[in-house]
């Protein structure tokens, strides 16, 4: 029986916002709170959302009152969460914070600042980056500063993994032969799905074979090569028709194309599919196709796989390693040759070689969240019982950096700790507000069935003295759980 | 093992590193080294045009000294673009019949003299337009602009398209080289001074330029040339004003052309382009 630990989710990217990250961080919460330990998340404000939520099964959220400037990520200056997540991770008792995604600042920060309080740290990287494009160069230059000194990285492929260990130089110099070898610290851990969620259905009857996109319309994803392959599929098998979920750049020339070869009848445009309509947009198709240029790991084509539609995508990223090879077509980014794959799907779905059903025990079998937070907590485990790099070694660590970079991100780490040692000072941790009551699930669910039934009753007992939930935010929040926390990506 | 994430219990930890790790990493993919006489020939076009802007900043002051004579400036001036506008002709011999091209010469000789007319009648207002703000002022604005004139300018060949279509003028460059050229204007004392200057300006930072970069596929020699031309001139030109300008750009003219392909031979040992699956793809659309 290992012990309970104590673990602080740290990323821009969380609930109201939607997406893989998000709903990663939430499932992973979620199953390893199932496993007994104790979750919290914290992330920046959205709107009117700041302060202390709780999202159920009893997941506590921090908000903290950080301003994004793009794409929901805040910008990088190193010092002003100190104050907050001093106090969060001290009154919550953190043994461990889990960082997510590279573009998120608050999490780097989060890595920069734990080893003050002795809190071990671990990141995972979602995403494929590139190293020429300023973007990269300037978040790879970040992400090296942070994973120098960080405990454990996980990725969610095998490709990504490559990436990650080449962006962060997560190498070590053996002392005696002077050669580079990977980190040890590095895991591969992937990305699950609530298999239940996208259950297959009975295909109709008809003759009918439907094509499934669902993807952002946007250049990343490879819709220029959706724009021209559909009129050429369309006109070699009259009986294919598209179905097209999402929204993005990219719509105003899918629908010119629509127009331009007559295919309103054939090519069905949705607009933006919420996460919870996707199982029946996917139900409605036979085959998916994924056109994307990268990708980490492709949550949208295991969530078609599972569905029972027979896969067809781009050979990029993380995608060759996410299924096996009986229940997904390759191609080239090429638009040729994703007519080829096409074809091939078409003549394997009409003759009925793919069972939907089938296919959907077997992905069942691959993944699984609990699997997923089991193999986290093996990686906390590892954390935890290893030794904590003393301040020394991670100034030494960071000089590493370079003749400009090592210097400067040196002075932040010194200035870092005296502004803890100030904060010790100026808010002691004896006055802090300890954390003391935790939720009761058991409780919770008797109240609220009182609330609803109209009984007065005090909701202190239920929640954590500090929170400052209302009973009908509650309300709220119980009554939308199903359409709030589900995702899209 | 298997690269792969659909098996779920695989026999090795999720740590364990493969042999065949980061074997698809592919290092310098596209790699071409450069050859030191290719760069030096692509780089004449940027002494070219370093040595046209010394040549009008010496003209200026050599106006400004009142050791030339507005009327010389002139006539050489349109000297000048006759020759040019002919050459330009040579080179574009795109009509058939000798009718059409008869045309074109009109249609040319017109718009010159709308020019040339617009400029000696606009020349006093432009004397006076900045007069009012001090040299130094002016002095720090042309430069900023000439710099960002040749920052700006466009140094490439000219490609297949361009030379059977025409191209585009860089406009914000030769846009801040007539600026330039307007503000200094304004320190010269007679109005003939102004208008030599000016058009002077014109023929070398919207003409020359249009010139220079169609004879930027013409034989070694000619661009060879023509590069010694114009940086023999700029340094002599400079030479009778002071001598320590003149070596400085002496200076400045082996640097761009000599040096600097050097150094980036030398830097590119230094490339380190990664390349892997990770990379987004280059979608093919025929």
């Amino acid at each position: 029986m290992q012990e309970r630990l104590s673990i602080a989710m740290i990323s821009d990217f969380f609930y109201p916002n939607v997406g893989g990250v998000e709903n990663h961080i939430y499932m992973l919460s979620v199953n390893l709170m199932r496993k007994g330990h104790k979750v919290i998340v914290i992330t920046h404000s959205h709107g009117d959302r700041v302060g202390i939520r709780w999202l159920l099964p009893g997941l506590k959220v921090y908000y903290l009152p950080f301003v994004p400037i793009a794409s929901s990520a805040t910008l990088p200056n190193f010092f002003t969460s100190l104050p907050y997540l001093r106090t969060i991770l001290l009154r919550e008792h953190i043994h461990l914070i889990h960082a997510h995604a590279s573009l998120s600042s608050i999490g780097h920060e989060g890595i920069l600042h734990a080893h003050l309080m002795g809190i071990r740290t671990v990141f995972t990287d979602h995403s494929l980056f590139g190293f020429e494009d300023a973007a990269s160069i300037l978040t790879n230059k970040l992400l090296v500063g942070t994973l120098k000194n960080v405990d454990a990285v996980i990725c969610v492929s095998h490709t990504g993994r490559e990436n990650t260990v080449l962006r962060g130089q997560l190498f070590e110099r053996d002392e005696i032969t002077l050669t580079l070898t990977v980190r040890k610290n590095v895991y591969v851990i992937p990305n699950a799905l609530i298999a239940e969620q996208f259950k297959p259905c009975p295909p109709p009857p008809s003759k009918t074979i439907t094509i499934v996109v669902i993807s952002r319309l946007a250049y990343r994803k490879g819709i220029d090569l959706l724009i021209a392959t559909a009129p050429r599929i369309c006109a070699a098998f009259p009986n294919v028709n598209f179905v097209v979920g999402g929204d993005g750049p990219k719509l105003i020339e899918l629908l010119q194309m629509r127009e331009k070869h007559r295919l309103q009848d054939r090519i069905e445009l949705l607009g933006p599919v919420r996460h919870e309509d996707v199982s029946s947009v996917l139900s409605r198709g036979s085959i998916f196709m994924n056109t994307s240029l990268t990708e980490s790991f492709g949550i949208a084509i295991l969530e078609a796989a599972c569905a029972g539609l027979y896969v067809v995508s781009t050979r990029v990223g993380g995608v060759p390693e996410v299924l096996p090879d009986d229940m997904i077509s390759f191609a080239n980014p090429d638009a040729d040759d994703i007519f080829r794959a096409i074809s091939e799907a078409v003549q394997i779905v009409s003759l009925g070689q793919h069972d939907p059903f089938h296919a959907h025990e077997r992905v069942k079998t691959f993944y699984n969240w609990t699997q997923v937070a089991t193999r986290t907590e093996v990686v906390y485990e590892t954390v935890i019982t290893s030794r904590q790099i003393d301040l020394w070694e991670r100034m030494q660590r960071t000089m590493e950096l370079g003749p400009f970079a090592g210097p400067i991100y040196t002075i932040i780490l010194i200035v870092d700790c005296m502004f803890f040692l100030f904060l010790e000072w100026w808010m002691p941790r004896e006055d802090l507000d300890y954390v003391t009551h935790e939720w009761h699930h058991d409780k919770f669910k008797q109240h609220m069935e009182d609330v609803k039934a109209g009984a007065p009753t005090t909701i202190q007992e239920a929640v954590d003295h500090s929170t400052l939930v209302t009973i009908p935010e509650l309300l709220k929040q119980v009554n939308t759980y199903n359409s709030e926390t589900s995702f899209n990506w | 093992m298997e690269k792969v994430l659909w098996k779920s219990q695989q026999p090795f930890p999720d740590n364990f590193v493969p042999a065949d790790f980061l074997s698809l990493l592919k290092k310098n993919p596209n790699f071409r080294p450069y050859t030191y006489s290719s760069l030096v020939l692509l780089s004449t076009p940027i002494t070219q045009h370093l040595a046209s802007i010394f040549i009008f900043l010496s003209v200026f002051v050599h106006l400004k000294e009142q050791s030339l004579d507005p009327r010389t400036l002139i006539w050489l001036s349109v000297a000048c673009f006759i020759l040019g506008y002919l050459l330009w002709s040579f080179l574009n011999q795109t009509h058939d019949t000798p009718h059409a091209a008869i045309n074109d010469y009109l249609k040319a000789f017109k718009s010159s003299i709308l020019i040339f007319l617009a400029l000696m009648s606009l020349s006093p207002v432009l004397r006076t337009l900045t007069a009012s703000t001090s040299s130094d002022t002016i002095w720090a604005l042309a430069a900023i602009l000439f710099i960002l004139n040749a920052i700006l300018a466009d140094y490439s060949a000219p490609s297949e398209k361009e030379l059977s279509h025409g191209r585009l003028i860089p406009v914000l460059s030769m846009n801040a080289a007539v600026s330039a050229s307007v503000v200094l204007a304004s320190r010269l004392a007679t109005d003939i001074a102004v208008f030599g200057l000016m058009l002077f300006s014109i023929q070398s930072f919207a003409l020359f330029p249009l010139l220079r970069h169609r004879l930027q596929t013409s034989p070694v020699a000619v661009q060879a040339s023509l590069t010694a031309c114009l940086v023999m001139s700029a340094t002599w030109l400079t030479l009778t004003l002071s001598q320590r300008l003149a070596y400085m750009y002496a200076l400045v003219f082996t640097s761009v052309t000599f040096c600097a392909p050097g150094l980036l031979i030398w830097a590119q040992k230094y490339k380190n382009e990664l390349r892997g699956p990770w990379d987004v793809a280059v979608p093919r659309v025929n």
